[in-house]
């Protein structure tokens, strides 16, 4: 017979074993653990702890040919205020992050559309669009420093035959030029990405919202701001953040066009010059700091837009 | 039931299960000891055959040498070579990270004050070949602290070299000696029609572009700083200052091409190998038994050094050799420096030479070359090589890469005419004495 206590305990209660970590490991938040530990641990060991360490050091002076590695508190930071090279890098970085994002998600958009509604030889035209993609950045500005050549580049050759110039002009020698000219290589590479990430989101719009637009008497500009947009939002944001990204890290193209340039080096290229010309590796971690809140910072607002846009509540 | 039902044999069931393990150990045994066996081959072959790893810019040293040195010594060499561009970043993360590029590295003049500071190389004074010590004058270049950290191997300094045949054409009989002269000869090959930009120069922010301007300067008989160390280019009547005018007014009137700044040296080059300009005037002997090779250039035969012209009467150039060094994390030092003393032998110097056109370092080896007549444009070279000095008097300093860097952007600048040349020096000087005040 059992007691009264006994009665009460929930049934069972005693005989249930405690589960072993076969069947702890074999539980859905158990396999879930298990399955992102080996990404976890490479996130930790190839980025976190290597962020930290140059967050820790930039805090330093570490430059090989000084004896020590002192504490300088904020010093490497505030001198990025007092130096025209760094100010005039941002002021160009600034330019290409505006001038490629904006071109990028434009034409990524178009081209996206353009591929969505094509019935035939879609992915013979998705194949050519993303070659550029495909290709290696300094390949890629390899090509178009040829097209840009003064003497026998493309370029010249073309406005020279259409009257628009009456002499071959050198782009690298004017800052306006030379910043449009290096936006538009990373533009070439970069926008295909878009196209692709945008294509993806356009393909799951189901085809009878248009139909109903159209019965609505929906223009195509009007189906495109009410219906398109708001529901590739998410991958709007998302080819946004990737943008954003990589035109904070333009170097390839800038540093193959013009090399070292003031007019065109933006400020991955001071960072390289200070850390590996100079050997001022704290200053240059600061910037790399530096350059690594700024794109966080700017990428935020956009995911917290899509957070907004998609989350499930 | 096998074995013992079958009548073939007359081996009791347990003899033949011992037989079939001992065959299955047997055959185990084979299976484990073959790789072992290979491995411990592998490890012995390793053993004897000593191997180290060189690291150099362009095409390092010919086949050839490598293979004569290989068979003098039983040291398989692994020879890396990258551009120049790229040099100094790959030897300087390894360095920093504490591990070897390479057994032997490439050393510019123009890192030893880093290096030195860093403590990265191995000193060569004791195991260099005493001959090598004593015959190469521009070892003190590649010296930091008291110590030899490079074996010079290349005799790199600066002068210009010419298209004799654009200034036959023009109507010039000798190469210029003046400035005067030498803006003169350009004038007069561009009307002439004969190369629409007759001055070949790097304008990019590099160092061909700075050690192109310390050029100019020697040219107009200036220095970069005076005895104290301050910068000595600031003054309108100085040769630093003058280098400046010099180019900005040779890029406006078209003497040098207005795309040269985005050029280096490799594009100098290659546009003087393809006869479209006439002078470069920031070269070295070394690159002459290149554009003199009709398979890899459109003007062989036509080219020739010649001194640096001056306002003085007097040439003045400055070296800016290349050295061969041991990082300290090396792991094989001893076969590195065999390496090294092995190739700065004075045969093996004239043999490089006559390879591929690397001047030798050693006095003997030079004087062996012009004796034969081999030494291109040797009267020349030998004229210049008096006059080579050091750009600065104690050794590279520490803080000349963000110099250096500074003089090209401000060169750069002054080319694309966004700086005037005032802004320019003044730039430069600041540069200088931030760079300085840090060490």
């Amino acid at each position: 017979m059992s007691t009264p206590d006994a009665a009460l305990a929930p049934p069972f209660a005693a005989e249930v074993p405690k589960p072993g970590l076969l069947q702890r490991v074999s539980s859905d938040a158990g396999l879930g653990i298990v399955l992102a530990l080996p990404v976890v641990i490479l996130m930790a060991a190839f980025v976190f702890v290597p962020v930290a360490l140059t967050a820790w050091d930039s805090f330093h002076r570490v430059t090989p040919m000084l004896p020590g590695e002192p504490f300088v508190g904020f010093r490497n930071y505030t001198r990025m205020l007092s130096d025209p090279a760094v100010r005039n890098a941002w002021w160009n970085t600034w330019f290409y992050v505006a001038a490629a994002v904006s071109l990028e998600l434009v034409l990524g958009l178009g081209a996206a559309l353009l591929l969505n509604g094509m019935k035939h030889g879609r992915r013979w035209l998705l194949a050519a669009v993303i070659l550029p993609w495909a290709l290696p950045p300094v390949v890629n500005a390899m090509v178009w420093s040829w097209i840009y050549n003064p003497h026998y580049g493309l370029l010249n050759g073309l406005l020279m035959r259409f009257g628009l110039i009456g002499e071959a002009r050198v782009w690298m020698n004017d800052q306006a030029s030379a910043l449009i000219c290096v936006t538009l290589v990373h533009v070439w590479r970069m926008m295909p990405l878009n196209a692709v990430i945008l294509l993806a989101a356009l393909q799951t719009i189901p085809r009878e919202l248009y139909e109903a637009a159209e019965v609505d008497g929906a223009g195509r500009l009007k189906t495109l701001r009410l219906v398109t947009l708001p529901l590739i939002s998410g991958a709007l944001g998302i080819a946004l953040t990737q943008s954003t990204i990589t035109a904070f890290n333009i170097f390839d193209e800038a540093w193959i066009l013009a090399k070292a340039s003031a007019l065109t080096r933006p400020i991955q290229g001071q960072i390289y010059m200070t850390a590996f010309q100079d050997l001022k590796f704290s200053y240059g971690m600061a910037m790399s700091i530096t350059v690594m809140l700024v794109s966080i910072l700017v990428s935020s607002v956009y995911v917290l837009r899509i957070y907004r846009e998609t989350r499930f509540d | 039931m096998s074995g013992s039902g079958s009548g073939k044999n007359d081996k009791t069931p347990n003899m033949e299960l011992e037989m079939r393990f001992s065959d299955h150990f047997r055959a185990r045994r084979c299976v484990l000891g073959l790789p072992l066996a290979l491995s411990a081959a592998l490890v012995a072959a390793m053993a004897q055959a000593e191997e180290i790893t060189v690291l150099l810019p362009g095409g390092g040293y010919p086949a050839s040498v490598i293979e004569e040195f290989t068979a003098e010594t039983g040291i398989e060499v692994d020879q890396q070579t990258l551009a120049w561009d790229q040099l100094h970043t790959r030897i300087i993360t390894a360095l920093v990270a504490g591990t070897a590029p390479a057994d032997v590295i490439e050393l510019d003049w123009s890192w030893v004050g880093q290096f030195g500071a860093a403590g990265w190389l191995e000193p060569l004074d004791d195991v260099l070949d005493p001959s090598a010590l004593e015959q190469v004058s521009v070892l003190p270049i590649f010296q930091a602290g008291g110590k030899t950290l490079g074996a010079p191997y290349n005799n790199d300094f600066k002068m210009m070299v010419v298209n004799t045949a654009h200034l036959e054409k023009a109507g010039i009989t000798a190469p210029p000696t003046t400035v005067d002269e030498l803006l003169a000869a350009g004038r007069a090959v561009k009307e002439a029609g004969i190369t629409e930009h007759p001055f070949g120069l790097p304008l990019s922010v590099g160092e061909a572009t700075s050690t192109a301007w310390y050029l100019i300067t020697m040219m107009y008989g200036g220095d970069l700083f005076d005895a104290d160390g301050n910068p000595a280019f600031t003054d309108p009547e100085s040769g630093g200052y003058k280098a400046l005018e010099f180019i900005r007014t040779a890029v406006e009137e078209g003497l040098i091409d207005p795309a040269s700044t985005a050029y280096g040296n490799p594009e100098v080059r290659e546009a003087f190998k393809a006869g479209d300009i006439s002078f470069i005037l920031s070269d070295g002997p070394g690159p002459l038994s290149t554009y003199n090779d009709p398979e890899k250039s459109a003007i062989a035969g036509q080219s020739a050094a010649s001194v640096v012209p001056n306002v003085s009467g007097e040439t003045r150039t400055y070296g800016l050799p290349e050295a061969l060094a041991v990082p300290s994390a090396s792991g094989s030092k001893d076969a590195a420096v065999k390496f090294i003393n092995f190739v700065m032998s004075k045969e093996m110097q004239e043999n490089v030479y006559t390879l591929d056109g690397t001047l030798p370092t050693r006095k003997d080896a030079l004087a062996d070359l012009n004796a034969a007549g081999t030494l291109e444009s040797g009267d020349a070279i030998v004229a210049q090589v008096g006059a080579v000095g050091p750009l600065f008097d104690g050794g590279t300093p520490p803080w000349y890469p963000p110099f250096s860097n500074a003089a090209a952007a401000a060169v750069n600048a002054v080319a694309i005419g966004q700086m005037s040349v005032d802004e320019a020096v003044a730039s430069i000087a600041r540069a200088a004495e931030d760079a300085r005040a840090e060490y």
